[in-house]
């Protein structure tokens, strides 16, 4: 056997260089012959005018159609009609029970939860955090997103945990239903807003939906992935011991599945909350819409009192349910478990009654601290004395207006030139040598759906902006992941950035930039870049530190220096993590840089703001299959081949 | 290393005639597309595995095995990985459904069970113990091993009850409240062997219980196994990879190689008389004088011997004959229920030990047929 199987490993490189150049050559003689073609055919580089579609009065129609039938129509009477009350309904009682419960009893609420969950310290750090929404004068809309949040999320998880269910226990459900999920988690949280949108109108139900639609997915591929790694010999063990199949689920199936399953749950909030805050945009109202209304405004004073709930928001639920996932399994077996919960309910309702009879429910109003004129005034100074003329270095509007002349525009006016054929090819070519043909004629597929539905101009824009940002974004994360690997210091001053930076909502990453920069394309990338940084840090670093312990030290041993081990040896072996980075930076980054479309970045994102805003569901509409399209291109163009552990058996 | 085999208690005969506790004929598992055609067609079941595979795309783990397990036996499945062993213990409980044969537990086909049978048969009669033991990590070691309780549906009580016992049983007292992660190897295949003590089934299944175990804690669990064996008299199924762990468990080895039995009988047979050159390799290095009984070395007494020198029991082992006739320094007597069968002297001692007499020596082919000292044949 061993004979045998020797000589592969020094044929694979010459066979893959072998099918790269087919591929290429291939491709060369398809533009040979197309291009001169097309190029006679309907010359321009534009996307040609009769193979399009306009979509637009048909769009208005069913639009229209909605509209109108959605007090008679009975599918709306009967279905629509009652998930839309129900959620009102359900929305509308937690946030009555929470103003109930008073700011103190909240309070005391969620630091018993976190306590009896995550321990002490994160108890005083959620009761800190919610005392400082309330002094940020944001109780109100805080309680409104929270509202919100808690629906969205108890339906994300029954729904997610189903499908996940589904999935985990049926083959067939999991291949129909994987590639489903394994698209929607590479889409824009923009795309999901207009399909709910056209249904249910603008409000808290179409928010709630949105919400559910962006936040199960995580939930159901976790819990598919907890029950199917299941270890096959403790199911072995228990079929041994004659279980029925309902006995193998619940004991043994679902626990063992515990630590996916609240995994599951964090992901769900986080992404519930980063939807929550968006779908301000749909009407969700609370913090977002606050956001929403400032930056519109571009005041960045108000929009930092109300970022900062968010952020804290965010950060306080993902302590508190990622400790509760890590306590797994250490959990100690006293004598009677619910006695500390019922002591911690006891103390909530104590506060909360005490606080009522005080008179004081509601946030007290001297009680909070204006923080929107200070940061005005400061983000005034700024623009004043940084935004330009500042010597030698120029300022930060400088900077903007730089990177969008010598970057933006000149890969846009690059992109609009080159004649729409030849971006097919070249979009087939790349995603054909990093995957599969297949692959690559998804990609192709996606971008022509772009070009027929007549948005071939503004996706370029978009992915213009993309091109620009990803590129920014995988010199400073890949620079600083390696710099994360090599040093044990900097990855540990690194660590706790990256978390909070990890947690935070799409959204507000749009705060900081348009104080800096102002509006316009610049402020988009820039935030993209920002959002994305994190991941493509810690993946780099991870695949880094991950690579075969052995293998360096053989190259250590053989003298190598440190600079020869990373280009020969680290990087080299760490190469699926980095494609993987890549893949999560493009992601990420489309997403932001679509909500870029809210500061003025123009292109896709802001034909789905406009369409929202002016009621206009069609431009809407084709915009979001546009970016639906965009997501799915840049991700098959860099999703590396799935190798295929074994062949057969 | 020096291998130490237990005094053997001599076969016990009343047990041969009783209705075996598994009868296993003609069995076969092959995996791949339409395996049910492999056994059923006489040209494809005589092809080797590589042809197989490439002809039909299917692997033969177990092909056309047949053995019975007598009530109170430990019978031991040895073989290399590969060998079909794994796959052939759970055919026995359908864990893996068997394409082909039959399996009988106490005359009963296995087979022919339906789902409420099978599990009443899993979940009383037959209990398993695994190569990593197989615990729910989520679970205290007492709740681990009621587990197996709680599916019969025994209430609480009673299952945590009979639990405490069985991990007093096999030494965890004390460690009730751990969870597993929080054991060492050997500990945790205790409880392992604890549940599937607990249902108190008619026979035990092992499956390579102690491989993933370190060479010492290894040794502790083969002496409890043996000692459990000695107080209940419980019959089990041990599955091993390791030649001297078989030869120390078993009362009857079953040696496999690409699914199919090339050598079965007690461990004095296998290393006596192997009977092709694959088991010759196998035993080569075993101690032979720890293995083979005096029954192999003793020749007929004469008169004047059968009434003087030490007595040995027939089932003692070479290595024990040798001390004792080194220390009289006289041939040693063979003594059966106050009978001489025979005597055993220095020169045949050391002929068993040079692999140069014996029933099967194992440099001359011819001995295999030689010798008509099989105990088994007495």
């Amino acid at each position: 056997m061993a004979t045998l199987t020797a000589p592969a490993p020094r044929a694979v490189p010459a066979v893959l260089k072998h099918h790269a150049v087919r591929k290429l050559a291939f491709l060369a003689l398809l533009a040979a012959v197309l291009g001169p073609l097309a190029a006679a055919r309907w010359g321009g580089p534009a996307w040609p005018h009769t193979l399009t579609v306009d979509l637009t009065g048909p769009l208005t129609g069913v639009s229209d159609w909605i509209i109108d039938n959605r007090d008679s129509h009975p599918l709306f009477l009967y279905f629509f009609g009652h998930l839309s009350n129900a959620v009102v309904v359900s929305v509308r009682a937690v946030y009555l029970f929470l103003l109930a419960a008073g700011w103190a009893g909240v309070t005391a609420l969620a630091a018993a939860v976190a306590w009896r969950a995550a321990g002490a310290r994160l108890a005083v750090g959620t009761a800190v955090a919610f005392l400082a929404c309330g002094a940020l004068g944001m109780w109100v809309p805080t309680m409104q997103t929270l509202a919100l949040m808690v629906v969205a999320v108890l339906a994300s998880v029954v729904v997610g945990a189903l499908l996940g269910l589904a999935a985990g226990l049926s083959d067939r459900m999991d291949r129909a239903l994987r590639p489903v999920l394994d698209t929607m988690q590479v889409l824009p949280a923009f795309a999901y807003l207009l399909p709910v949108v056209l249904v249910f109108g603008i409000g808290v139900p179409a928010a709630v939906l949105a919400t559910v639609v962006y936040a199960a997915p995580p939930m159901a591929r976790l819990t598919a992935l907890g029950l199917r790694g299941a270890d096959g010999e403790v199911l072995e063990a228990v079929d041994s011991l004659g279980a029925t199949a309902r006995q193998r689920l619940l004991t043994a199936r679902l626990p063992l599945a515990r630590r996916e399953l609240l995994l599951g749950v964090n992901q769900a909030i986080m992404m519930a909350l980063s939807m929550a805050v968006i779908a301000s945009v749909i009407g969700a109202g609370g913090l977002g819409d606050r956001v929403y209304q400032a930056l519109a405004s571009v005041d960045v004073g108000a929009a930092l009192a109300a970022g900062i709930p968010i952020v804290l928001l965010a950060v306080v639920l993902d302590r508190v349910t990622g400790a509760a996932g890590a306590r797994l399994g250490q959990e100690r077996t006293s004598g009677r478990p619910w006695l500390p919960a019922a002591a911690a309910l006891a103390a909530t309702v104590v506060v909360a009654v005490a606080a009522r009879l005080a008179g004081r429910p509601q946030w007290p109003t001297s009680w909070t601290v204006a923080i929107a004129e200070p940061v005005d005034r400061a983000v005034d100074w700024m623009t004043a004395h940084l935004y330009s003329g500042v010597p030698y270095v120029g300022g930060t509007a400088d900077w903007a207006g730089h990177f969008t002349t010598w970057v933006l525009d000149p890969v846009r006016s690059a992109l609009l030139w080159l004649p729409w054929w030849s971006v097919l090819l070249i979009v087939a070519a790349l995603a054909w040598l990093i995957g599969t043909w297949r692959t690559a004629l998804t990609a192709v597929a996606a971008l022509a759906v772009i070009g027929v539905l007549g948005v071939w101009q503004p996706a370029l824009d978009t992915l213009s902006q993309v091109l620009a940002a990803v590129a920014v974004t995988l010199v400073l994360g890949l620079a600083t992941g390696i710099a994360a690997a090599r040093s044990d210091r900097f990855d540990r001053l690194l660590r706790p950035v990256l978390d909070v930076f990890q947690t935070m909502p799409q959204f507000v990453y749009l705060i900081p930039v348009v104080a800096l920069f102002g509006v316009g394309r610049a402020p988009a990338v820039a935030a993209a870049v920002v959002y994305a940084l994190p991941a493509v840090v810690r993946i780099t670093a991870q695949g880094l530190r991950q690579v075969d312990a052995a293998a360096l030290e053989s190259a250590r041993s053989l003298g190598a220096t440190s600079g020869q081990q990373l280009r020969q040896v680290q990087l080299p072996l760490a190469r699926p993590a980095l494609l993987l980075a890549v893949n999560q930076g493009v992601v990420l980054v489309l997403a932001v840089v679509i909500i870029g479309g809210l500061v003025g970045s123009g292109a896709l994102g802001y034909q789905v703001v406009f369409g929202l805003a002016q009621g206009d569901l069609a431009t809407g509409l084709v915009a979001g299959v546009a970016i639906v399209c965009l997501g799915l291109m840049l991700d098959r163009v860099t999703q590396p081949t799935e190798r295929r552990a074994t062949k057969g058996a | 290393m020096a291998l130490t085999v237990p005094t053997r208690k001599p076969p016990t005969d009343a047990a041969t005639a009783a209705e075996p506790v598994f009868r296993v004929d003609g069995l076969w598992k092959v995996f791949g597309p339409k395996a049910e055609r492999v056994p059923a067609d006489p040209e494809l079941s005589a092809l080797g595995p590589a042809e197989l595979r490439a002809r039909t795309g299917c692997t033969a783990a177990v092909r056309d095995v047949g053995f019975e397990v007598r009530k109170g036996e430990v019978f031991v499945v040895m073989g290399l990985s590969g060998s079909g062993k794994s796959t052939l213990v759970r055919c026995l409980t359908r864990l893996i459904e068997p394409t082909a044969g039959t399996v009988a537990i106490d005359g009963e086909d296995v087979r022919a069970m339906d789902k409420a049978r099978l599990r009443a048969l899993r979940r009383h009669r037959a209990a398993m113990v695994f190569q990593h033991f197989g615990l729910l990590p989520h679970r205290t070691v007492l709740d681990n091993v009621a587990y197996g309780l709680q599916i019969q549906g025994v209430g609480r009580a009673e299952r945590r009850n009979k639990a405490a016992e069985m991990v007093a049983k096999v030494g965890l007292s004390g460690m009730e409240h751990r969870r597993p992660g929080q054991l060492s190897g050997g500990q945790r295949q205790r409880v392992g062997l604890a549940r599937a003590l607990a249902a108190d089934p008619e026979v035990l299944l092992f499956d390579e219980p102690f491989s993933a175990l370190d060479p010492l804690i290894r040794r502790d669990m083969q002496e409890e196994v043996i000692r459990l064996h000695q107080e209940e008299g419980r019959t089990m199924v041990f599955i091993t990879h390791d030649l001297q762990e078989a030869l120390r468990l078993g009362d009857r080895i079953a040696l496999m190689r690409d699914g199919r039995v090339v050598q079965l009988g007690t461990p004095e047979e296998i290393v006596g008389s192997p009977a092709d050159d694959y088991v010759r390799a196998f035993v080569r290095d075993v101690p032979r004088e720890q293995v083979m009984t005096v029954r192999t070395a003793m020749r007929p007494a004469t008169a004047d011997q059968a009434g003087s020198g030490p007595a040995l029991a027939p089932h003692a082992t070479v290595a024990e004959a040798i001390e004792a006739v080194a220390r009289a320094g006289a041939p040693a007597r063979v003594v059966d229920r106050g009978r001489c069968l025979g005597v055993v002297d220095s020169e045949a001692l050391l002929g068993v030990v040079a692999g140069t007499t014996g029933p099967g020596t194992g440099t001359d082919p011819k001995g295999t047929t030689g010798a008509g000292t099989d105990p088994e044949a007495v």
